[in-house]
């Protein structure tokens, strides 16, 4: 148990480590790039002005708070069905940024929404959609915070992260049904259905930047997690031989 | 990236709270990761253990 | 089959002969649907405005706040334990336990719904599709209740992370739920929102009995 513990992870780090710097440069990269494209080459839109440029920033992080939920649904099916520790680590460790990106995404559509809509919220099907989201990522942190011996929270955050998943395209969907019926006139949409190309592009790369910002982290995350838990087993051994 | 245009405040306040999450976050994590890394090294030491 | 039908029996004689089941979580609804006029002021026409909307509400808290006892009980003297050891699959076990919950809370709760609905001036056109609709969401409601309670059953304070998990489950129940009881609806769109619920009520007991079984099988190891 302990050898098959150990094997895997470090190949792991070693890859881990050996890819990082890449993925690193390659964000900041992405990031300056997509920053000069949304900051300064991009033309303020001719209905909102320069508030369009909110999109750039929140557009991505709706992404990625829907990309991070997936990749941890993914690593939780991993984890069920092949029973691999380091799949559990995935999960556990991509939570707390897809969490965040949630959290930036409802932030930011409220700063974008107050001078479009005159208000800070405003119940449109999607901020409906994302704010459950946000409290599917907040259940399952609260899971692993909630159990204390590692390997019964991470049998339960498995059942928790997949239910949650299926759960993603029904809530969308009733929440659509839901939206049709209270709000006949349709609102301002947020990312019309047709971007022309010098907006399309800084928000595609803005996209790539904050993907590779996700991978980054989760793989430090990933990690420091490892360590913890290698701290863990020592620290049990030494209990152990006393 | 006028400056001076209606509503310039939100578009900077939707930057700097995006700088100010993902990179309080970023901080966060690789603080982290070089604390718990460090002591499981110390660990290891002490334990006359060998393996990284 | 008649081991599963014996063992929702059981669950059904114990939550009457304890108390503290379908009682309790009626005076709960009761409080809540009686708290909320007195919230919002006692103005008829918004009160009818807003009653089928506050009696799902209140369904949905009254069930989850009786969640947990679905299997902590069992769970702490150990009969969970020798279930897992028994001629039923594991899953049948949490099934059972999951329709046991919903005929003995949910459903009484749902067919008090329309009547408690006279408190806060429910339409009478609204009463049979309100009465319909939760019954058929109550079974839903009442498995992914499920689901929660088994997450959370080895816990101390797994009652309010029961409603964190659980209430984002619940939003698609309720806003069908909300459509079906409206009688202003089009009856197209008020079959259309039944048909859906009941989908819903499907693959909760597909899926729960699955995840809850699993969740426990972690708690019990």
């Amino acid at each position: 148990m302990t050898m098959q513990y150990l094997a895997n992870p470090t190949r792991f780090l070693r890859l881990a480590n050996a890819l990082l710097p890449y993925l690193w440069a390659l964000t900041a990269g992405l990031l300056v790039i997509g920053l000069y494209g949304a900051l300064v080459s991009s033309p303020p839109d001719y209905q909102q002005g320069e508030t369009v440029r909110i999109m750039y920033v929140h557009v991505p992080a709706a992404w990625m708070a829907l990309f991070v939920y997936s990749v941890m649904a993914l690593a939780s099916a991993v984890a069920l069905i092949f029973r691999h520790p380091l799949a559990d680590v995935a999960a556990k460790t991509a939570a707390p940024l897809g969490a965040a990106f949630c959290f930036l995404a409802l932030a930011t559509g409220s700063l974008w929404g107050k001078p479009m809509w005159g208000a800070w919220w405003v119940w449109d099907a999607r901020l409906a959609s994302m704010f459950v989201l946000m409290l599917l990522y907040l259940g399952y942190m609260a899971i692993w915070a909630a159990i204390e011996e590692p390997h019964r929270a991470a049998m339960v955050a498995r059942i928790v992260a997949l239910v949650g998943f299926i759960n993603v395209p029904i809530v969308k969907f009733s929440v659509d049904w839901w939206n049709s019926l209270h709000q006949p006139a349709s609102v301002f949409r947020m990312d019309g259905p047709t971007i022309a190309a010098p907006m399309l592009w800084p928000l595609l790369v803005m996209g790539l930047a904050y993907t590779f910002l996700f991978l980054s982290l989760h793989l430090v995350a990933m990690r420091a997690e490892i360590a913890a838990r290698k701290i863990r087993q020592i620290q049990i051994a030494e209990i152990g031989e006393r | 990236m006028d400056f001076a245009a209606a509503h310039a405040g939100f578009v900077i306040a939707a930057y700097g709270l995006s700088l100010v999450v993902l990179g309080g976050l970023s901080a966060h994590i690789l603080l982290r990761d070089r604390r718990l890394r460090a002591a499981a090294r110390r660990l290891d030491g002490e334990r006359g253990d060998t393996r990284a | 089959m008649s081991l599963i039908l014996a063992l929702i029996r059981r669950d059904l004689m114990l939550s009457i002969r304890q108390g503290g089941g379908a009682g309790t979580a009626l005076g709960f609804f009761l409080t809540v649907v009686v708290l909320l006029p007195i919230g919002i002021g006692p103005d008829q026409a918004l009160l009818a405005r807003i009653a089928p909307g506050a009696l799902w509400i209140a369904l949905l808290l009254s069930v989850l706040l009786s969640a947990d006892r679905i299997f902590q009980q069992d769970y702490e003297d150990g009969s969970l334990d020798i279930m897992t050891m028994g001629p039923v699959p594991f899953e049948m076990v949490a099934l059972a336990k999951a329709v046991a919950h919903w005929l003995s809370t949910s459903l009484p709760l749902a067919i008090a719904a329309p009547i408690l609905g006279f408190l806060v001036n429910l339409e009478a056109a609204a009463v049979l599709p309100l009465t319909l609709a939760m019954a058929l969401g109550s079974i839903a409601l009442s498995f992914l209740a499920s689901i929660g309670a088994a997450v959370t059953v080895g816990l101390r304070r797994g009652g309010l992370l029961v409603s964190v998990l659980v209430l984002p489950l619940y939003v698609p129940v309720l806003i069908f739920g909300l459509s079906a009881s409206d009688p202003g609806a089009a009856p197209g769109l008020t079959f259309a929102a039944l048909l859906i619920l009941a989908a819903i009520a499907l693959v909760s007991l597909v899926l729960s009995p699955l995840a809850a079984a699993a969740a426990l099988r972690a708690y019990l190891r």
